[in-house]
């Protein structure tokens, strides 16, 4: 019991329901009440142990309904057809022949099942090693044998004809073959699908953002949005520096005035933590506006951490594009912009004083500033007096260059020049790049 | 002999249903598995659901006191758990005061006035001087008890953090006295609104319910128990005009509550059907906010008779 048990938990946590050991314990002794009988109130009863929010319930019902379905399936006319002809059959010697041959469909896909167990199915991870599964049920189920002797038989008939028995065993045996491999087709779909998609993100997170085409666009916005929110989840909390610094004494008296002015309980002024205003600059020109396109996507799924976030574009002039974002979705916001303000010959010099006069008077000491950009000038005037200014009155400057540091300061680049003036500069060309850096943004800027 | 669950279960439905709380197979079960196993049930839900109803039904169904504690932002353990009774405590130290002149009299020395301070009894900390809060009241209730904590969304997380110990073990620390353990394990409700996401530190010790709105039929029979006195064809209306009304894009959508109250209101007007005069009249019962009502108000006559017909 534990053991299908462990087995539908993993299948659960494949389809993003996240049950842990505990709550899997709990289930254990949900099914000691319960008891297995009524297989409703086990759903039921199930559901309100392993999954906690309105999606895992659904989730939950879909994976129970096909968990527990897959097992036996009756296909009859089959049966029928071969309850006919056991009367004609003679001597099988081989159990797995013997099995095909007398027994029905049920006793055959229990077989099965467990010749499945036995090769470790739920261990099935890559649609490559579906053949290879098949392959080893078979062989745990005698096929090697049957097939022995269907060779052996093939000789026997008369007139060069192949006799009933070998007709019809060979007809079983591939009628098992398409059972087993659609038994560890479902299976896959179960057990294995997601742990691809693991990979996959596991690909995207790691590979050069400038590199990622753009057919895989959706599934690296459904992975943005998932690290998003774990980003969200780590700093939505808005920390209290309690009981550290001074007494509040304006409240700790009137808190204790009922006890004759004396100073039982004690309060503590305390700083509540801010959370960022943040202005972003991104530069969309050819180079760098696939960046630029992660790092919106990624800023604008953080609205639930960050209080106010303006952002703006340039290649040669700027322009701001929050409203764009605020009005649509993520995706057409980003085209827009992108096809804007996009392509075209950078001009840092130009965005720059573009910038001081568009907002300099809406930075404050709580405003983060962050640009992102490859620093190439394309040898246009050095304006980084105007980044001082932003400096001087912003509470920090991050820059973010996709470029890798060996690359900085060559060509065109003007990077130790504008870095210079700000708080940190940091590599962002990946996905995980650009996580840790917007996490300690947030840590940061507290 | 032990009845087995599913009687247990449809003898726990029977028994609300009894005390005008109609609910489906999946509260029912929730609510023999949180008794059986002793687990808090964490239930979320829209508003007006019948989320806060259930744990009352649940304390009149087991004939047993209900606690309810209130969350609410900047709720914190003095109001929740314990406090002391500074003002008594005070008290007591000034009485001390008088006693300890006549004890230490004719004490010789410091080091004999000290080991009879030591042997003098001390209640400074001790339950008498213990305020105790509902969720201390209801652990320490010897009959068993039931207990709501009502939108634990709207606390601070510090709070969540304060019922783990609570929620697991029945246990409260209290440094000066100890733990206090209950005897009789008390029902925990929890509800919530979903306004913030719950920790899953909290998550993980409770049973999770989810209550959705209630289809049609049950809809029907909840306002059946609820309003007795509207006539059947009314009620049937009714139901189907807010069914209705949760598909359209509504800021907020009307609840089981709104729909009770808007069958109240109904027999108020002593109305015999359902019209689009009446509908719109009456709209301001099942809505409220002002752009809902714009919006409803064009789809009424779609709304009316579709409700007629279905």
């Amino acid at each position: 019991m534990e053991r299908v048990l462990t087995d539908f938990v993993k299948v659960l946590r494949n389809s993003n329901v996240q049950a842990s050991p505990a709550e899997t314990l709990d289930a254990i002794s949900v099914i000691n009440t319960i008891g297995l009988k009524d297989r409703e109130l086990l759903k039921k009863s199930l559901s309100l142990t392993l999954s906690k929010t309105p999606q895992e319930k659904r989730e939950f019902y879909r994976c129970f309904d096909e968990f527990f379905n897959s097992e036996l399936i009756l296909d009859n006319p089959i049966k029928n057809l071969q309850k006919n002809k056991t009367n004609e059959v003679k001597e099988v010697s081989s159990n797995l022949g013997s099995l095909l041959i007398e027994s029905d469909q049920a006793d055959i896909m229990l077989s099965i099942a467990e010749s499945a167990e036995r090769a470790d199915i739920a261990e099935i991870k890559y649609f490559t090693q579906r053949a290879v599964f098949t392959r080893r049920i078979l062989e745990n189920m005698g096929v090697s044998e049957l097939e022995d002797e269907v060779r052996l038989m093939s000789g026997v008939g008369q007139d060069g004809q192949p006799s009933a028995l070998e007709k019809e065993l060979r007809l079983n045996l591939s009628n098992l073959r398409e059972k087993v491999s659609d038994y560890v087709e479902k299976q896959f779909l179960l057990y294995g699908d997601i742990s691809g998609e693991h990979l996959r993100e596991k690909i995207f997170k790691s590979l050069n953002m400038g590199q990622i085409d753009k057919s895989y666009m959706h599934e690296v916005h459904s992975l943005v949005r998932k690290m998003a929110k774990k980003l969200v989840n780590l700093h939505s909390r808005r920390k209290k520096n309690h009981r550290k610094g001074k007494l509040d004494i304006r409240k700790t008296l009137r808190e204790n005035w009922s006890n004759q002015g004396i100073l039982f309980s004690l309060n503590w002024k305390y700083k509540k933590v801010d959370r960022p205003k943040l202005l972003v600059v991104c530069d969309v020109s050819g180079s760098v506006g696939a960046y630029a396109r992660f790092m919106l996507m990624f800023l604008f799924s953080l609205t639930e951490v960050v209080s106010k976030i303006r952002a703006f574009v340039f290649s040669s002039e700027l322009g701001e594009i929050t409203d764009d974002f605020k009005k649509q979705q993520i995706e057409p916001a980003i085209e827009l912009a992108l096809s804007r303000h996009g392509g075209g010959s950078t001009d840092y010099g130009q965005a720059l004083s573009d910038f001081v006069s568009l907002c300099l008077d809406d930075i404050d000491r709580k405003t983060t500033v962050v640009i992102l950009g490859d620093a190439r000038n394309n040898f246009g005037p050095d304006k980084s007096h105007l980044l001082k200014l932003v400096y001087d009155r912003a509470k920090q400057v991050y820059w973010l260059n996709p470029e890798g540091k060996y690359r900085w300061d060559t060509g065109d680049s003007v990077m130790t020049t504008y870095s210079a003036h700000c708080t940190k500069v940091m590599q962002c060309g990946t996905l995980s790049q650009l996580e840790r850096v917007i996490s300690t943004l947030l840590r940061t800027s507290i | 002999m032990k009845k087995g669950p599913s009687e247990e279960i449809s003898k726990i439905k029977k028994g609300f249903s009894k005390l005008k709380y109609i609910c489906n197979d999946q509260i029912a079960t929730a609510v023999y598995l949180a008794k059986t196993l002793e687990k808090p049930i964490l239930i979320e839900g829209p508003p007006g659901v019948g989320k806060t109803e259930l744990a009352n039904t649940a304390s009149l169904y087991l004939n047993k006191e209900l606690y309810r504690l209130q969350c609410y932002e900047g709720l914190d353990e003095s109001k929740a758990l314990y406090e002391w009774r500074y003002g008594k405590q005070l008290l007591y130290t000034q009485i001390l005061k008088e006693q300890l002149g006549d004890v230490l009299k004719d004490a010789k020395g410091l080091k004999e006035s000290l080991s009879r301070l030591m042997d003098f009894e001390d209640i400074f900390f001790s339950e008498d001087f213990l305020e105790s809060r509902p969720l201390l009241q209801s652990l320490s209730n010897k009959n068993g008890s039931v207990l709501l904590i009502d939108e634990i969304d709207k606390a601070d997380e510090e709070f969540e953090a304060l019922l783990l110990e609570i929620l697991s073990e029945f246990q409260i620390s209290i440094p000066e006295l100890g733990t206090i353990k209950s005897e009789n394990k008390p029902l925990v409700f929890l509800t919530s609104n979903n306004s913030r996401e719950i920790g899953d530190a909290l998550k993980r010790r409770c049973l999770h319910l989810y209550i959705p709105f209630p289809e049609a039929k049950l809809e029907r029979q909840i306002i059946k128990t609820r309003v007795p006195e509207l006539n059947k064809n009314i009620q049937k209306q009714l139901v189907n005009f807010v069914q209705g009304l949760r598909d359209l894009d509504l800021k907020k959508v009307p609840a089981i509550s709104e729909s009770i109250d808007w069958a109240r209101t109904l027999i108020l007007l002593s109305a015999k059907e359902l019209d689009e005069k009446l509908a719109r009249e009456t709209l301001n019962v099942l809505l409220k906010y002002q752009q809902d009502i714009e919006v409803t108000q064009k789809e009424i006559p779609r709304l009316i008779k579709e409700s007629a017909s279905r």
